[in-house]
């Protein structure tokens, strides 16, 4: 008699989240015949006490396989865009030209750090002790690979036929403007595990990720760039993922132990103010680079950090004791003069750098009269009215020389005194005999905290004095930067505005 | 407060005054004076006099602007004192240092 082979049963399958707790946290184990503080090496010293990594609550509650089926689909989807964009000349229904000044900005200065990101979030996926921000960390390290990746093929077209996005990433490297996101990035990667998760997971992914992020999409949206608009779209899901790992980052450390409460405090003091000085990069993009408006930045920083931060997280985070950032309200008095500001200091030198700037057209200078009626009539109107006159005697607001930097932010030293707007806030510490000068109370307090770190500064104007940026002319740093004829300067006239007007001409004469 | 480092912590300045050699850095901060976004910083030898400097490096930077009247007089400070530049002395011997900011603005013109 023969037994008749058994049915095969079915195997149930297990569910995501079954998948994820099985491929992720099952796969840990506790080093039993190596010390767990030579495996993880890096995670005491900054003092930050973490008693069970269990109870970290991972945002990404996906398998390697799942993430890369969902992130293949969106870039799909975004490939056929960008295709179908260049195909059809897509370009030339842009706003403006000058338009991809705020691109070409975005290219240089924020694309990078999306690859320092990756490469930080790698180091964090293995240094970390608990298998959930481990995998966390990795899927976020894959993720701003991809931005990266995206961003560079998004932005790509454009550089076939307009100046400045050739040469992006020597230039992050070398030029003036670009050590402002370069050197705030690198202060978070050359800073512990911890406290990188507050600066970049928290601060600049979750506090300020609406005014550093976001207005680029909102601004390409606005201003006919399909492409972008559809990388944010593409991104979005990421970025939503890492704002709740950034708060939950903080989150675990407050519970965590009550020890941590004043590091973190100290941490979210410090890249509040690191990150909000690189957002003056956006405040002037958005007030004077987009040729169509989104929202002022006034506006964007009432909505997005008055309104949501300010009410929002931190009547939350009050529950661990945590305050608002030091000097917030140095910020907050800030936002009816910083982007004129910021965009003043562009425009002079905007001879050596890898955007082209103009003098506000009659419509854009009454938007700006309009949006900031306490503030641009009074102290910035009587500017442009005298570089319009300059101009018509023949020249041209470049200014023959090297300005004074910040040592923290490194931004030219054109903020003002808070509650001052017409007098320049010069601040200055001492450490071992050398003076440093400082833009603001908040980068004063950054440099005072911490003087070791920042006389590390490479700080683009000294270093063009010590001679290690190419040459002593202009065109010999230029050379070295990596920017060539064209890239920038004034935007009419300029290779980019002759083109586009030769495009648009040549299409209204066909059309006849 | 010292940074929290995994090792030994001490490095350089990257700007310090030996770099430069025989000169040092100087700051001019034209105050009142909002054409310039901010104030310039030059390279400039310590024994350098203070004519030369007047004339070599600030009156150079200064005249972009098209309101800049060399000939007005200035008010000069240094440390936060007034100081009264003369046209012989070298910027050493006035007292400016590595990175010092010398601030000036228009009494007259």
């Amino acid at each position: 008699m023969t037994i008749a082979p058994k049915a095969p049963r079915a195997i149930k399958k297990l569910s995501m989240k079954q998948r994820y707790q099985v491929l992720t946290r099952d796969l840990d184990w506790e080093p039993t015949y190596v010390d767990p503080k030579d495996v993880f090496p890096h995670t005491e010293f900054e003092g930050i006490k973490i008693h069970d990594w269990s109870k970290w609550e991972d945002p990404f509650r996906l398998t390697v396989d799942s993430y890369c089926k969902y992130q293949a689909e969106k870039d799909k989807r975004l490939y056929a865009v960008l295709d179908g964009f260049a195909q059809g000349q897509g370009h030339l229904s842009l706003t403006d030209a000058s338009y991809l000044n705020a691109m070409k900005l975005f290219l240089q200065g924020v694309t990078p750090l999306e690859y320092q990101a990756h490469r930080n979030f790698a180091y964090l996926a293995r240094h970390l002790n608990g298998p959930g921000p481990r995998f966390a960390s990795l899927c976020q390290s894959i993720d701003e690979l991809r931005h990266t990746q995206t961003e560079i093929h998004t932005l790509s077209n454009y550089n076939k036929y307009y100046s400045g996005f050739h040469n992006y990433q020597q230039m992050h490297d070398r030029v003036w403007y670009l050590s402002v996101p370069k050197s705030f990035f690198d202060d978070a990667l050359a800073a512990g595990p911890f406290e990188f998760l507050i600066a970049i997971g928290f601060s600049f992914e979750y506090l300020l990720t609406n005014l550093l992020f976001v207005p680029f999409m909102s601004g390409a949206s606005f201003n006919g760039d399909l492409p972008t608009m559809t990388f944010g779209f593409s991104a979005q899901s990421d970025e939503s993922r890492h704002m709740t790992l950034g708060l939950e980052a903080i989150k675990f450390l407050l519970e965590q132990d009550e020890a941590n409460v004043p590091i973190v405090q100290a941490w979210i003091d410090k890249w509040f103010w690191r990150g909000y000085r690189v957002t003056a990069l956006v405040a002037q993009m958005l007030d004077y680079m987009l040729p169509r408006k989104v929202m002022s930045w006034k506006e964007a920083f009432e909505l997005y950090f008055e309104e949501q931060m300010m009410k929002g997280l931190f009547a939350d985070l009050a529950f661990y004791g945590i305050t608002p950032p030091r000097h917030v309200g140095d910020a907050i008095a800030e936002k009816e003069i910083l982007s004129h500001q910021v965009y003043w200091i562009l425009y002079q030198y905007s001879h050596a750098a890898a955007f082209t700037t103009s003098v506000p057209t009659e419509e854009h200078e009454k938007w700006l009269s309009e949006t900031y009626p306490d503030t641009f009539d009074k102290h910035y109107k009587e500017l442009w009215d005298k570089e319009r006159e300059n101009i018509a005697n023949g020249g041209r607001h470049f200014v023959r020389g090297l300005p004074q930097l910040c040592q923290v932010c490194q931004i030219p030293m054109g903020f003002t005194e808070p509650g001052d707007p017409t007098t320049i806030c010069q601040r200055e510490s001492e450490f071992k005999g050398e003076k440093f000068q400082t833009c603001s109370n908040g980068c004063q307090w950054i440099f005072e905290r911490e003087p070791e770190k920042y006389v590390q500064a490479w700080l683009p104007v000294h270093q063009i004095y010590q001679g290690n940026c190419g040459g002593p002319t202009v065109p010999d740093v230029l050379e070295w930067y990596g920017i060539q004829d064209g890239d920038g300067g004034e935007h009419l006239g300029s290779v980019d505005d002759k083109n586009w007007q030769d495009w648009h001409n040549d299409t209204v004469k066909e059309g006849n | 407060m010292a940074v929290k480092s995994i090792g030994a912590y001490d490095f350089p300045s990257r700007s310090r005054q030996e770099l430069y050699g025989d000169d040092q850095l100087v700051h001019v901060w034209f105050q009142g004076n909002p054409w310039f976004c901010a104030a310039a910083c030059y390279r400039a030898p310590k024994a350098m006099r203070w004519a030369d400097f007047w004339s070599q490096m600030v009156v150079p930077w200064a005249e972009e602007d098209p309101g800049f009247d060399p000939g007005a007089t200035y008010a000069w400070t240094l440390h936060g004192q007034p100081m009264t530049p003369d046209d012989d002395t070298s910027l050493e011997d006035l007292g400016v240092v590595h990175k010092d900011v010398i601030g000036m603005q228009v009494l007259s013109g």
